[in-house]
């Protein structure tokens, strides 16, 4: 690959200090450091480093949606791929032009939120709305608190929060009813709004009085969110992020762990009430419906936006659980989990606050 | 406290068993400084003959600790800055004792127990002397609150303790009752990878009734070995007195010191790493010219060279010619030349990585070669905690490198950065290429001046107080 470097060392002077490209040195930095690592090396002790870096930390993330990319491209069509160059585009231009505003380098971070956000939405959204969305989410999710490590809040949930709320009516008729069919949709391009079959999700059906089977939820006919509907490709993408230790399994286990317990205690306590009978069946069938899986092992884990401590890592997960929990159940929205983790990120630096206190506290008596 | 975090690095070079004996060098470069000392107080002529363990100079800030001539020669100051250049040097019978005069004069001063001290300290063994928390030279003259021994040494790749005490464990426990008899009922603490194995079991046999040593088994992590965390595992606390803390080379020198009372100059210094064609370890001297070193064991010509450990120890710069007198290891390192191609979506089948992220981790263990690259850019921390997780001292360096980003000092001192072992595991880890150890030791550098200052400003006003009252007192004198 000596060419490309040759080409890109040739065209640096372009874009350096008094060249004549110097406003794009960003683009140009990304691009290079995309193609071949930097040359920097260890100025003293320690002299030798750990070869993960934010690039691959990034790209095991993206590694691990892979398979829930691919089930909504099975499931929802072509369109898909059209929404995730949409998010790329709108996106990285919000990214790129505060990159030149502020002469960084542009981070990888948001090569994972332009996979998370088409995920995350309704597959039918027009798209001009997921490039507003995006756009919003990177602007106010990101990159006015600072750029990639100092944002608050998770931007691709913040960016689908705004579409929610400013759009609710587009936003209810984007569901699709997946394809049955053994091919699914693979080549098929459903567009909106006059071929789209409108699908109720399983959750507002839920909220109607009609549960759906889990063996659709596992596999993931079932309409929804266009990466959120099979759950069995979520765990597996997510246990892949466990063992590889990208994400945190504090707050996958105690996410899910206390939505399990809420959920199990209100039916027992007669609280709620379901049409499917017992008490292990609608817990399941709760925890495989609607974005709870994806957002416990994709966007609560995300490092910057959760508690550092592990510590507050347990108490952001049970608090982000039970507000799930609670939503879905007493509240009029059919769906809780993007409400409750932003509700978590608010809380976060408090947690993470209180348990560094208390850590300092006793340290103050060490040695 | 009990040990946490810590991590082992595996890297291709690591040396073998053997130790070489190198051959007698014509000419010694003494550096005048080393980790903890400096010697400027130089006590030889220019052209002067000193016979071996001669005292060349010594440092007045440390105790007078000597800086001792390991062979005979003729000793050259001016020839190469900052070294004391023995020339013409011969291996002769070394200068076999303290002048008898001065042992008396010695011994009226300071009395038996005086005597061991003082030799312990002019003929070299003293230096091998740690405090446990600071790492700074002990007063030979106070009285420990307990010494800790320990044969480990962590950090790739330096002298390991097995291949000190190789076939000199009876020296090793002579040197035992010999550092026991200086002290009173203060217990000696033996920290040891295995204390069910037959060398613990050989020790234990060999000093039962001497004196009082408990032993401490400790993992093989990195860098558990460090005094300051195996002080805080013992649950020593800085402010009930010194702590000594001595590896198994320093028990050795003592035994040498006093039993033969002879100097304890020559020493065994490791040679690894990857720039390295036969990773060992050398018999050699302070002084010895690195030159040589590098002509025998270094075949690769852009390699960096490295004064101690991996993780740890200083670049050695061209314009130091010889071994300096604390030298443990010397490591050679590949410096960083091609640029990789898509480094980042590489399965890594070679490549060790803390957090599992690479195929590797589905490998046994292996040995991984290392260069001197950074491996990634610079980027804002994104609180992975990984520092965290893998500090031994049980600190949170993100937290103290946010502290320092906002210029929140005083937070800084809260966080406890003094408790930092400066092991620099946790630059090694940051995904972000964060130096972290750096800006560690900066922040305890800048806190200790600031203590200093105030301290200063106390005494000062104290002394204006003080002048004040002197001159109150003289004029109602005066007006009487």
């Amino acid at each position: 690959m000596k060419w490309l470097l040759k080409i890109i060392d040739a065209a640096r002077p372009t874009f350096e200090e008094g060249g004549k490209l110097q406003i794009l040195n960003p683009v140009f930095g990304a691009l290079e450091h995309f193609f071949f690592a930097p040359a920097t090396r260890t100025i003293g002790a320690p002299h030798i480093r750990d070869p993960l870096d934010l690039k691959r930390v990034m790209s095991m993330v993206i590694i691990a949606v892979i398979p829930c990319v691919l089930a909504a491209l099975y499931f929802f069509g072509l369109r898909f791929i059209a929404m995730i160059i949409v998010t790329y585009a709108a996106g990285l231009t919000v990214e790129a032009i505060f990159a030149m505003v502020r002469k960084e380098g542009i981070n990888e971070g948001f090569f994972v939120t332009g996979f998370l956000f088409p995920l995350i939405l309704p597959p039918n959204l027009p798209l001009w709305m997921v490039a507003l969305g995006v756009a919003f989410g990177v602007f106010i999710g990101k990159e006015l608190f600072g750029g990639t490590g100092r944002n608050v809040f998770n931007p691709a949930l913040v960016g689908r929060c705004f579409l929610s709320l400013a759009y609710p009516k587009t936003m209810a008729a984007s569901w699709v009813e997946p394809s049955h069919e053994l091919a699914g949709s693979l080549l098929t391009w459903v567009s909106p709004p006059l071929d789209a079959v409108s699908g109720a999700t399983p959750l507002a059906l839920a909220k109607q009085g009609e549960m759906g089977s889990i063996a659709h939820q596992l596999l993931g006919s079932v309409s929804g969110s266009a990466g959120e509907t099979s759950a069995i490709l979520i765990i597996l993408g997510g246990v892949f992020l466990l063992f590889t230790r990208v994400a945190n399994w504090r707050t996958v286990v105690s996410m899910l762990g206390s939505f399990i317990v809420l959920t199990g205690a209100l039916i027992l306590g007669g609280a709620v009430a379901y049409p499917m009978s017992g008490v292990f069946g609608p817990v399941i069938w709760h925890l495989f419906a609607g974005g709870l899986l994806f957002g416990a092992f994709y966007m609560a884990t995300d490092p910057v936006t959760s508690p550092t401590t592990n510590t507050g890592k347990w108490f952001y997960g049970i608090i982000i659980g039970s507000t799930t929990v609670l939503i879905r159940n007493f509240t009029g929205y059919v769906e809780g989990v993007t409400f409750a983790i932003l509700l978590g990120n608010i809380v976060a630096p408090i947690l993470d606050e209180i348990v560094i206190g208390i850590r300092i506290r006793r340290l103050r008596n060490e040695g | 406290m009990k040990f946490k975090g810590g991590y082992n690095i595996l890297l291709k070079g690591r040396p073998a068993s053997t130790v070489k004996a190198m051959p007698e060098p014509k000419s010694l470069y003494l550096p005048l400084s080393s980790e903890r000392f400096t010697f400027t107080d130089i006590r030889v002529k220019d052209g002067q003959k000193v016979s071996g363990g001669d005292i060349l100079a010594t440092d007045p800030d440390n105790h007078a600790v000597p800086l001792l001539a390991p062979r005979a020669g003729t000793v050259h100051l001016k020839a190469v800055e900052n070294h004391i250049v023995l020339e013409d040097v011969a291996h002769r019978e070394e200068h076999a004792d303290i002048e008898s005069k001065e042992m008396q004069h010695v011994e009226r001063q300071m009395g038996a127990a005086g005597i061991k001290r003082y030799k312990l300290l002019s003929l070299g063994a003293w230096q091998f002397f740690h405090d446990a928390f600071t790492g700074a030279l002990p007063d030979p003259l106070g009285t420990p609150k307990a010494v800790i021994v320990s044969t480990l040494s962590l950090e790739p790749f330096l002298t390991r303790g097995d291949i000190q005490l190789h076939k000199r464990l009876l020296n090793f426990t002579r040197g035992l009752e010999h550092l026991q008899s200086l002290l009173e009922y203060q217990p000696i603490y033996m920290v040891m990878p295995n204390i069910s194995s037959e060398f613990a079991n050989l020790i234990r046999n060999q000093i039962r009734g001497y004196a009082l040593v408990k032993m401490l088994e400790i993992p093989l992590k990195y860098p558990y070995d460090h005094f300051a965390i195996l002080a805080r595992r013992l649950n020593l606390k800085p402010d009930g007195g010194p702590v000594w803390a001595v590896r198994s080379e320093g028990i050795l020198a003592v035994d040498r010191a006093l039993t033969l009372t002879k100097p304890c100059t020559v020493r065994i210094v490791s040679i690894g790493g990857i720039g390295v064609n036969m990773p060992t370890h050398m018999k050699i001297m302070p002084g010895y010219p690195i030159k040589k070193i590098k002509e025998n064991y270094i075949f690769e010509p852009a390699a960096r060279v490295i004064n101690g450990g991996i993780l740890t120890g200083k670049i050695l710069e061209d314009d130091t010619l010889g071994v300096d007198t604390e030298c443990r290891g010397i490591t050679v390192l590949q410096e960083l030349q091609e640029r990789e191609f898509l480094g980042f979506i590489r399965p890594g089948w070679s490549r060790h990585c803390y957090a599992d992220c690479y195929l590797s981790s589905l490998r046994k263990k292996f040995e991984e070669k290392y260069t001197t690259g950074v491996r990634g850019e610079l980027r804002p921390c994104i609180s992975c905690n990984y520092c965290e997780e893998v500090c031994p001292a049980g600190i949170m360096p993100y937290l103290i490198h946010k502290y320092l980003y906002a210029d929140m000092i005083e937070e800084v001192e809260q966080a406890r950065v003094d408790l930092c072992v400066e092991c620099g595991l946790c630059s090694y880890v940051c995904p972000s290429k964060i130096d972290l150890r750096k800006q560690l030791i900066e922040a305890k550098a800048l806190i200790a001046k600031e203590k200093e200052e105030i301290r200063q400003e106390q005494l000062r006003q104290e002394e204006l107080q003080k002048q004040q009252e002197e001159a109150r007192k003289l004029s109602e004198e005066k007006a009487e």
